[in-house]
């Protein structure tokens, strides 16, 4: 193997992946925790609460990935009254919860609203409030059904993380482009683009087959 | 409210123009891509559903490569990769490269949507029509893709809107569409929320707007007794 192979590798891998899947947990987390959240309110039958709700999923399935990330980044520090500034890795990991959570919660709605009837009024029968059946019974239910869609929302966050090299972050694909000018700015013509670009490919491919595989598999058995 | 209240509209006002210029670029881009990527996905799904030897294997691997991978990566591919192509270099514009990028991406998904819809048309519709006497070609443009068609229709309109919004990626090569307009504009202006707000506001106009017309053309084809 050529010399420059070796550090270029390590820097990716150690640097880089390591940022790719912390950015992709917290995204995976956030995603998960507001979608549910967001979504088991939907199904609660009161009209301005579902109005605001609906506003929420479409406003953050609409917009690109990128131009939610840009408000979070760029112009949220700016507005009046918040005034805060999230750090590059921050602001990317929650414009990618926004984004995921709209996706969970129109699933977690599905899920929720395909559970029978009989199982909420046996629960309520039972003398659950709204809180205690929905956390006891009905979720652990919709959990089969929201299974598979949650493991392919992981494969699309995976891949979505590279749009945080467009705000600086330097995850897989920023320190793979960063090899590419380091190689460039050292050697002159040769800046092996093809091949790191090639690499950065086949890195999310082996990442994200699998979860493709098993989020297919998922649905198979479980719906 | 407050934040609308202290917003500069006078320059939104004055740089509409802009903004103008950079959604025609996404809408060109889009176009261009939708319609690539409707192309592709009945063709290569066609070939997927009918188990055509050599081009349905192919088109498997195209599919997964390219579902498997983000389009960021798929995007500095074309665009910083294939001109350092070993022996035979290939350098695009970034127009070129732009609608090419998402009609690829899009083309994969939209395989994957039309392979789904046509193997799901009942195998006695087929059969009915081999059994007129038409040709296995005539069977499929007349009883597999109107009806795998509009089978196809909600999973596909999905993919489409999704290739809209992924012109906004093209951003990262320079591509002067809708969002690299706004991040022209707000490096030379300084004002941020102005910007990004706008932004988004015309790329939510522009998606509602093409998800409703979808929406339209999926009842207008629907078949009337499943209405």
């Amino acid at each position: 193997m050529p010399d420059w192979v070796d550090p270029v590798a390590h820097y990716m891998l150690h640097e880089g992946l390591k940022a790719t899947l912390r950015i992709a947990v917290f995204a995976l987390i956030g995603s998960t925790v507001i979608g549910i959240l967001v979504g088991t309110l939907m199904t609660i039958r009161f009209r301005p609460l579902q109005a605001l709700l609906r506003l929420y999923v479409e406003v953050w399935r609409g917009l690109p990935i990128i131009v939610t990330i840009f408000l979070v980044y760029y112009a949220l520090p700016t507005t009046p009254y918040i005034h805060h500034r999230f750090g590059a890795f921050a602001g990317a990991a929650i414009g990618l919860s926004l984004w995921g959570s709209a996706q969970v919660a129109e699933a977690t709605r599905g899920a929720v609203q395909s559970i029978p009837h009989e199982q909420h009024e046996a629960a309520a029968a039972l003398g659950f409030g709204w809180l205690g059946r929905h956390v006891s019974v009905i979720l652990p239910q919709a959990m089969r059904r929201l299974l598979p869609p949650l493991v392919s929302l992981l494969a699309n966050v995976i891949q979505n993380t590279t749009i945080a090299s467009l705000i600086g972050v330097t995850e897989l694909l920023a320190t793979g482009q960063r090899s590419i000018e380091r190689l460039q700015f050292e050697a002159g013509a040769d800046s092996h683009a093809f091949a790191i670009y090639g690499a950065v490919m086949v890195a999310f491919f082996c990442i994200s087959f699998p979860v493709t595989r098993l989020a297919i598999f998922l649905e198979r058995r479980l719906v | 409210m407050t934040l609308l209240a202290s917003f500069d509209w006078q320059f939104i006002w004055d740089h509409l123009p802009d903004f103008w210029q950079g959604l025609k670029a996404t809408l060109k881009v889009a176009a261009i891509g939708i319609a690539g990527s409707l192309v592709i996905g009945i063709v290569l799904g066609a070939a997927r559903a009918h188990k055509l030897p050599v081009v349905s294997p192919l088109a498997a691997v195209y599919v997964e490569v390219f579902r498997n991978t983000p389009i960021l990566v798929q995007i500095f591919f074309i665009a910083g990769a294939l001109p350092h192509l070993p022996g035979h270099p290939i350098r695009l514009d970034p127009f070129t490269i732009g609608w090419l990028s998402v009609m690829v991406w899009g083309g994969a998904y939209n395989t994957e949507n039309f392979r789904a819809a046509f193997e799901a048309v009942p195998y006695r519709y087929r059969e009915a029509g081999l059994a007129l006497g038409f040709s296995r070609l005539a069977t499929f443009f007349n009883v597999t893709l109107p009806i795998g068609a509009r089978i196809a229709l909600p999973s596909s309109i999905n993919t489409y809107v999704s290739v809209l919004k992924n012109t906004s990626l093209l951003t990262a090569i320079g591509f002067a569409e809708l969002t690299n307009t706004a991040y022209s504009l707000e490096s030379e202006s300084f004002k941020p929320t102005e910007v990004y707000v706008t932004l988004g506001a015309i790329y939510l106009v522009v998606v509602w707007t093409l998800s409703a017309l979808m929406r339209v053309v999926e009842w207008r084809l629907s078949i009337p007794e499943s209405r």
